[in-house]
């Protein structure tokens, strides 16, 4: 367990260079964007003054590295700055709509690691059977369904003709119901056929035979013998799939009016607040490190093999 | 180390997504039924999170709508008149430049402090600091003194007679905030998000991305509504928001898909009004082109494009072909001329000039206004259709504006799509698109036109104040606007709002606002 305790500090350590580099990276890349920040919060119709004067007001008339230095130092302090959009604190802003992100991706993220790795299962041991092929084209759609274009039909479905669910908003404890269906289907999908793939290896395998021969139950054999050394790939897909839904599913989030932080990063790139889009990036940043740490233990909780 | 055994855990893993599922699927929804009828509450699907609350700092007419229940101006616009709101009576002096209003008495702000004089020298002033974001504040920087002259009346002192003056105190911008509350819930002078005013309305909640609600104030001073709250709800799909309206969970939705307006038409459980807006869309040519400076070439893209049939069969209808450089809706409008369907005659003019088989890049926002990147593909096919070679581009808006608001030398694209609705009724605004002191970085001139003749015209009209001359100033500046062609006029687009038939009492202003502070239910 040392071994795993210094990989940790070592990772933590290694991602503050990441985390630097990051915010380096955002803070150049959003001033080569073409469109200049004041003049879209100005307006079409704004003289000439009003968008220096704005530009001033945001700092954006200072030397690049002056800005990046006044970034960095708020950064430490723990202070993302104030959104230019809104004059609300950027944190504030984030803090706002984090917990409707983490909700979906934890939702959608169990619904997929449930349903996927149960059908996965399934259709490796029933291989080259109807419910194999049915659990595979299944998956297929998954995959290759927008999910723009599922969850519009799920709406149709069970807000406007069943009348069951509401279409769209977070107010509700139901509403999460259909876009976290939505997501979960396309994780679904994409960790079924990891699953499979993985088991149908594992089930290849002596051992496996080994404790068919000395007469284990099917079932021990399949959960046990097998799932368990399948797992290692399917875990992977799972926390990558988290960690994408983290960055929030910006049109999953549009369909069903979720007010996560995707939105908030399309509006606030669309109407060139910088602050914003610097530091959602660097949460997000932030996020995926940590997750990846999480997911190296339990790498270690699943197979004891592995050391660090 | 001991460890769970490997089933133990997935079993314990299963039961709680089984329970979290049942817990997210057998639930009953209380609030899923029809919404409307008696159960006094209003919902509102818009397309838009809120960026402010601040009158002064707000640029959208969405925010404009949700603020207007909260937030009172001193005047407002009925049938082309200002009439009274907050101030009960207005003179103009005869040489246009001081206004002494009159205040009606006995009105409170929403935090209890009185509206008087002294809130409104507060607000005037606030909307001219030059040290506050007010983008949309520039018809009030002709104010030179604004002073209380009694309790309730207040002296306003222009630098210049400015008729459309008393127009822009009907806009959002000049809404009254109560002078206490720049300092309370949180907010501060120029950080304001809690607005606290005289409306029918009290601001009660906002979540962010997600709605906002407002509840009645008992003490309004005019008429009360019926709802005793209304709930906007933050839907940017307009797919969802038709669904929403469709399954009974809102009441009135804005801006459906207008793909679906028809179907939305012939459905007896809807209202649809396709409100006449005075936005118009159009392509602004570069003038200043060697090619575009002909005047035939830009009579012949307006001959080229059949506006019509864009108008019924990419817009479905939600727009009206243009027949003047601005909207029927604008004070100083007059049918000016038209550029009926005519390709032979626009092949006739390329030739002339010289032009056929040239090359022009046009660019258009993408989702910015009703169908613009589809309606701008139709018409680069006419003006293919006419021989010419043209490009179409599009991009985001921020950087959009970036290309068509830089200086002429930077690169200016050929033809480019645009829309523009005056926030004041009136043709002073629109036409500031025509005049030379607009021209990029300063303005939206994207077109670089310049007519000295224009130029005069509008000159005049910007100081006169006997309506009937200024508004005929317009209607010649338009025709030779018409006839110079520096835009290919295309149509001024609907602003549709759709409602459920169990409501009524809901109306759009041409300002692309919908009215529907006093909805309520449909008799049954």
């Amino acid at each position: 367990m040392r071994g795993t305790t210094a990989h940790i500090v070592r990772t933590l350590l290694l991602s503050l260079i990441t985390l630097f580099g990051v915010s380096v990276l955002i803070f150049l890349m959003l001033r080569v964007l073409p469109g200049d920040p004041a003049r879209v919060l100005a307006g079409l119709d704004a003289s000439a003054e009003q968008v220096e004067r704005i530009r001033a007001e945001l700092g954006l008339d200072r030397p690049l590295v002056s800005q990046y230095w006044s970034f960095l130092t708020g950064l430490l302090q723990g202070d993302l700055g104030t959104s230019a959009r809104t004059s609300r604190p950027v944190a504030l802003e984030i803090a706002a709509r984090m917990p409707a992100t983490l909700t979906l991706a934890a939702v959608s993220t169990l619904i997929g690691a449930v349903a996927g790795i149960a059908a996965g299962v399934v259709a490796a041991v029933r291989r080259g059977t109807v419910v194999d092929h049915l659990i595979s084209s299944v998956a297929v759609m998954g995959i290759s369904m927008p999910v723009y274009w599922l969850g519009l039909l799920l709406i149709l479905l069970f807000a406007v003709t069943l009348g069951w669910l509401p279409a769209a908003g977070a107010d509700e404890p139901t509403s999460i119901v259909l876009p976290a269906a939505t997501l979960g289907a396309f994780s679904t999908a994409l960790v079924s056929r990891m699953t499979r793939a993985s088991m149908l290896e594992v089930l290849g395998q002596d051992y496996i035979r080994t404790a068919q021969a000395k007469g284990a139950p099917p079932r021990t054999v399949i959960v046990k013998h097998g799932l368990r050394n399948a797992f290692i790939p399917v875990l992977t897909v799972i926390s990558l799939q988290f960690g994408a839904l983290l960055g929030g599913a910006v049109l999953t989030e549009t369909v069903f009016g979720w007010p996560g932080i995707g939105r908030l990063l399309v509006d606030s790139i669309n109407a060139r607040d910088f602050p914003v889009v610097q530091g959602l990036v660097l949460v997000y940043a932030l996020l995926f490190v940590l997750l990846n740490v999480f997911v190296d233990v339990l790498y270690v909780v699943v197979d004891p093999r592995i050391r660090y | 180390m001991k460890r769970p055994s490997t089933r133990g855990r997935i079993a314990a893993a299963l039961v709680a997504a089984g329970l979290l599922l049942g817990a997210c699927s057998f639930e009953e929804d209380p609030a899923a039924g029809p919404g409307g009828g008696g159960d006094s509450s209003f919902s509102i699907a818009i397309g838009i999170d809120l960026d402010t609350l601040d009158p002064a700092g707000q640029t959208t007419t969405t925010v404009q709508n949700v603020v207007d229940y909260v937030v009172e101006t001193l005047v407002e616009e009925r049938d082309g008149e200002v009439v009274g709101v907050l101030a009960e009576s207005y003179e103009v002096s005869p040489d246009g430049r001081t206004i002494d209003l009159t205040l009606r008495q006995g009105v409170t702000f929403h935090d209890g402090t009185p509206f008087n004089a002294d809130a409104v020298v507060f607000n005037l002033q606030r909307i001219t600091d030059p040290n506050l974001r007010v983008p949309l504040g520039a018809p009030f920087e002709v104010m030179e003194s604004v002073e209380a002259t009694g309790e309730h009346s207040v002296r306003i002192v222009l630098s210049q007679p400015s008729p459309i003056f008393m127009k822009a105190l009907t806009l959002t911008t000049a809404g009254m905030i109560s002078p206490a509350s720049v300092e309370a819930e949180g907010n501060t002078y120029d950080n304001y998000q809690h607005p606290v005013g005289t409306g029918p309305y009290t601001f009660t909640s906002y979540t962010a991305g997600q709605s906002l609600t407002v509840t009645k104030y008992p003490q309004y001073w005019g008429e009360q509504p019926f709802y005793e709250t209304v709930e906007f709800r933050i839907v940017p799909e307009a797919a969802t928001r038709e669904s929403l309206l469709l399954a009974g969970q809102v009441d009135m939705i804005i801006l459906p898909p207008v793909a679906d307006l028809r179907a939305l038409q012939d459905n007896p459980d809807v209202n649809v009004i396709l409100g006449e807006s005075d936005r118009s869309i159009y392509i602004a040519l570069d003038t200043l082109d060697p090619l575009l400076s002909d005047v035939r070439v830009r009579q012949a893209l307006n001959y080229a494009v059949d506006k019509q049939a864009i108008v019924d069969n990419v817009l479905f209808g939600a727009g009206k072909v243009m027949d003047a450089p601005m909207s029927s809706a604008l004070f100083g409008y007059c049918s000016t001329g038209s550029y009926p369907y005519d390709p032979d005659r626009a092949r006739q003019l390329l030739a002339e000039a010289g032009a056929e088989g040239a090359t022009l890049e046009l660019i258009t926002p993408s989702g910015r206004y009703v169908q613009d990147q589809q309606a701008t593909e139709a018409i680069a096919g006419y003006l293919r259709e006419v021989g010419l070679n043209v490009t179409v581009g599009t991009s985001d808006w921020g950087a959009y504006l970036g290309r068509v608001n830089a200086p002429h030398s930077e690169d200016t694209v050929d033809m480019h799509l645009l829309g523009w609705a005056p926030a004041i009724l009136d043709a002073d605004q629109q036409m500031q698109m025509f005049r030379s002191a607009t021209h990029p970085p300063t303005g939206l001139g994207t077109a670089f036109y310049t007519n000295p003749r224009v130029e005069e015209l509008l000159a005049q009209a910007d100081t006169e104040v006997n309506e009937e001359v200024r508004g005929q100033l317009y209607c010649d500046a338009s025709r030779i606007i018409w006839e110079e062609a520096p835009w290919i006029f295309l149509w001024t687009q609907s602003f549709p709002v759709v409602h459920s038939v169990d409501v009524t009492g809901i109306s759009t202003t041409p300002t692309e606002k919908f009215d529907a502070l006093y909805a309520r239910p449909a008799a049954s």
